[in-house]
């Protein structure tokens, strides 16, 4: 056997060069097969700095596939259970995807540049489902992961920082749009999205460019309060922000043996990417269709508000009668909000009918003794944190 | 839009014309739509040279059919002359074998008790829908259960058995049973007949089961030639649908199922003629069913695999020689020439034949069944299947025809030395052929694979095992449905039931 094949080391991302460099701390995670820091310095610190400075992130590890041909709306269309039919050149859309069970397998973004070009963005690998649902419609698809890389700005002074670096009339720019620049000589397309929350950007580039990309940006942002996040400021704020995480809140489809663990849009509280008056056919639809007619969706995902300041993580939920309702899939204790916050996966109808009386057992470790709290629990948005200048136009700029 | 028909059925197989005629006898006002310009599918061609007796159960549905059947013989034919001739009766079958070894003949007895006892407990699961594994209902876990129950009751040793040869191939049963290598090639030829096996292939012991449910449980027995050929089945299927007052549209080819959400609510034409029906059937192949008529468009991700994943590449060849008189078998008798002639020497022999086509490729020494007809007239003709002249052979068959066909008379020839003097005139129906001229995806006789993997409620898919496709208000009716091909008219009559169960 070929001596390569035998041990495949984690791939190295365009920027590991600048990253490996910026790490104090030298923990790196595997993400989808690239090695990147889960923490530069400290957690605290990198989420202080997405909250109130900019923070960058390494996003290269994301899955991405390039859709191109002749029925790529029409594909994309019927890939997805959003109507995107109507969707504008140069915007960007949060989708979701179920199997013909209509349960979910992913989340992600979808990129459309025009009618017959499109990039999807996601966290689970999925080219042989777009190969194979691909039968019958003229697209190619192609992963572009490796071709690709990607780096996310998040922050109040994002927008600032990348207006130095070279992104003029950044601020114009709507959530969800997006804009093809060029800077210092390369092409660099920069969208408003992200997983914080709150003001940001990525930035999508040929991996050759990433190293001046990244320092480019750094030097851009020095008097903006820069910094490198890891995963796990990152994880922080996409609770807060109450985003869902596939394999976190809820199993992909695809990955979970027991199929009683997957999970319907409805389920996760993503029926709201559910179009199905949308004309054509899309996958899962029949499925989804009968679900939303017999209303037969067992459980639902909420946020909850906690009592007291410990972090209620992989809490089971229960009711008053002391009978298990579910589970808390994410929890934190949330510095901005000053709450303890977790996402839950209930049984229904407790988070939908139910909001009350029901009770996270929390299991606080305290030198080496748990500490078991009984804490009141409250079924709210779970959308923690969104901050006006999220959505704002023109964005907020700072000096 | 107010519905002109009440049932349109998609082609006028014999299965599409079954299920037409139960439904218009259902007071149901039914349409066919045939591609073609006569009726009758694969019947009109004469594919299979024998066929089974369509089950009472599906005559009485129609009120009685007035087919005359004529039972026939098999004979494996022998280099040396020693052809063996087996009825299907067990005592003569026996004293038939015993003249060989007389080991062999005690040992076919109990073989054939123990297929036959098998085959009906299989059996008794043809004449209805499949559980569909899918679903979670009460009665399609009870079926399932039924079905297992029905193999149980055999008892435990008989139940082991079962287990054992369930996935068996048919050589190393016959190599444990069997001395003579010419009834051991009989059998398997049987046992591989229409399928893309060869017989030390796993499951090709299966095949033979499910042949034998249909044929009276029997291996030789229960093998008939209709009086009058295929044409007298399709006019006789004809007449009754006259009387039934089912219409029929010839040369009318369905490009696509019109859908309104998402429900099938009518048929639209090659020709852009559309025409709306409550119900549509569609008799074509699964593939085709899916892929066509349903449109790529409208399926689930998952569905469009397995539909991918379908086998069916058909592995059978017509041959038709037409003759000035009629050729001299070695050492046959006028009984014999009229039975099922059969070439097939051995297992190995078989197998070798098979080689070739897992890659698509042909041998020149085929397998072949031959029915001579009209063999007291002035133009007799043959009639011969070639088994494992594959589908989109490698050699490509615009190629290859010519020199296959002359392979095929070279092999007879071994056996009836005139036969090149005799010939007037040739013609092949190749897979390839069958596909083109009537639209079977794969070109095979039972649009489908008869495999365990594809068989009962895996047929032709999971999800759409009862007749039922995935849209609603579309269903099927074909050879790809469960039970499967072989001139039986089941499918037909099943996919009837279930569309009125429905209704």
């Amino acid at each position: 056997m070929n001596r390569d094949l035998r041990f495949t080391a984690l791939k190295k991302t365009p920027f590991h060069s600048r990253t490996s460099l910026a790490s104090r701390t030298n923990k790196y995670y595997n993400w989808n097969g690239f090695t990147v820091p889960t923490e530069y310095s400290t957690t605290e610190l990198e989420y202080t700095a997405a909250r109130n400075g900019t923070s960058v992130m390494d996003l290269t590890p994301m899955c991405k596939y390039m859709i191109n041909g002749s029925d790529a709306n029409r594909f994309v269309d019927y890939l997805v259970t959003r109507d995107l039919s109507q969707m504008e050149d140069n915007t960007v859309a949060y989708i979701i995807w179920c199997n013909e069970d209509g349960k979910v397998m992913d989340d992600g973004t979808i990129f459309k540049f025009s009618n017959t070009k499109f990039m999807l963005c996601c966290a689970v690998k999925i080219y042989n489902w777009l190969h194979d649902s691909a039968e019958g419609f003229d697209v190619s698809c192609e992963d572009a992961t490796d071709t690709t890389a990607a780096l996310a700005i998040q922050g109040p002074t994002s927008c600032s920082t990348l207006k130095n670096y070279g992104a003029d009339d950044l601020e114009l720019l709507k959530p969800f749009g997006m804009k093809q620049y060029n800077i210092n000589g390369y092409d660099v397309l920069i969208s408003r999205t992200g997983f914080t929350g709150d003001l940001g950007y990525e930035l999508w580039t040929d991996p050759a460019n990433a190293e001046n990309m990244w320092d480019s940006i750094m030097e851009a942002g020095k008097e903006l309060k820069i910094r490198p996040f890891g995963m796990h400021a990152l994880e922080m704020t996409r609770i807060e922000a109450g985003f869902i995480q596939t394999n976190t809140d809820f199993m992909a489809a695809e990955d979970s043996l027991r199929p009683v663990r997957m999970r319907s849009p409805y389920e996760i509280g993503m029926g709201w990417l559910v179009h199905l008056n949308k004309e054509s056919y899309f996958v899962g639809k029949r499925a989804l269709k009968k679900e939303k007619e017999t209303g037969n969706s067992e459980r639902c995902l909420v946020g909850l508000d906690i009592d007291g300041d410990k972090p209620a993580v992989g809490s089971v939920i229960y009711n008053e009668k002391k009978e298990d309702i579910g589970i808390v899939t994410a929890a934190m204790w949330s510095p901005t909000m000053k709450r303890n916050v977790a996402l839950a996966s209930l049984k229904r109808p407790y988070g939908i009918k139910i909001k009350e009386n029901i009770f996270a057992e929390i299991y606080h470790p305290e030198e080496l003794e748990y500490k078991k709290i009984w804490a009141k629990c409250k079924v709210v948005k779970r959308q923690f944190f969104s901050p006006e200048r999220r959505n704002k136009v023109p964005a907020d700029l700072y000096e | 839009m107010s519905d002109n028909y009440d049932v349109i059925v998609i082609g006028a197989g014999h299965n599409g014309l079954v299920c037409a005629n139960i439904l218009a006898k259902k007071n149901r006002k039914v349409l066919i739509c045939e591609a073609r310009e006569n009726c009758g599918g694969l019947l009109e061609e004469s594919i299979t040279n024998f066929v089974p007796q369509i089950p009472l159960s599906v005559s009485s549905s129609l009120g009685g059919l007035t087919v005359k059947y004529k039972a026939k013989s098999s004979i494996a034919l022998s280099e040396s002359g020693q052809h063996i001739r087996l009825v299907g009766n067990q005592h003569i079958d026996h004293k038939v074998i015993s003249g060989f070894s007389s080991k062999d003949a005690d040992r076919y007895v109990e073989f054939h008790d123990k297929m036959s006892s098998f085959s009906k407990a299989l059996g008794s699961f043809m004449m209805a829908s499949p559980p569909r594994i899918m679903n979670n209902t009460f009665s399609d876990y009870f079926k399932l259960f039924k079905l297992g129950m029905n193999v149980r009751m055999l008892g435990k040793k008989k139940f082991n058995e079962f287990a054992r040869m369930v996935g068996l191939n048919i050589a190393d049963e016959l190599e444990d049973n069997f001395e003579n290598t010419l009834l051991q090639g009989l059998i398997a030829h049987d046992a591989v007949l229409g399928s893309n096996l060869g017989p030390r292939s796993p499951g090709s012991l299966i095949n033979l089961l499910f042949r034998m449910a249909t044929h009276d449980n029997s291996i030789f027995g229960g093998i008939y030639e209709i009086d009058g050929g295929s044409k007298a089945f399709v006019d006789t299927l004809l007449d009754i649908s006259n009387k039934n007052k089912v219409e029929i549209k010839t040369s009318s080819s369905v490009k696509r199922c019109i859908t309104e959400n998402d429900k099938a609510v009518g048929v639209e034409l090659h020709n852009g003629e559309k025409i709306y029906a409550k119900k549509i059937i569609s008799n074509a192949d699964p593939r085709s069913t899916y892929f066509s008529l349903l449109g790529t468009e409208n399926l689930d991700t998952d569905v469009k695999r397995r539909i991918k994943h379908h086998r069916s590449k058909g592995k059978v060849a017509k041959l038709s020689l037409s003759l000035n008189k009629q050729p001299e078998f070695i050492n046959c008798d006028k009984d014999d020439l009229e039975s099922r002639m059969v070439i097939a020497p051995s297992i190995d022999y078989i197998e070798e034949a098979f080689n070739p086509s897992k890659f698509d490729k042909l041998s020149m020494e085929p397998i072949l069944e031959m029915k001579l007809k009209n063999s007291d007239q002035s133009n007799p003709a043959l009639d011969i299947q070639v088994q494992y002249a594959s589908y989109g052979a490698q050699e490509g068959w615009d190629n290859i025809k010519d020199n296959y066909v002359d392979a095929v008379i070279k092999l007879i020839e071994k056996y009836a030395p005139d036969i090149q003097s005799c010939i007037e005139t040739k013609a092949i129906v190749t897979p390839d052929d069958i596909e083109k001229n009537f639209h079977v995806t794969g070109g095979h006789w039972h649009h489908g694979e008869i495999q365990i993997d594809q068989l009962f409620m895996l047929r032709p898919i999971p999800g759409a095992s009862q007749y039922r496709t995935h849209l609603d208000g579309l269903y099927m009716c074909g050879a790809g449905t469960h039970p499967g091909g072989g001139l039986t008219g089941i499918p037909g009559r099943n996919a009837a039931q279930a569309i009125l169960e429905d209704a």
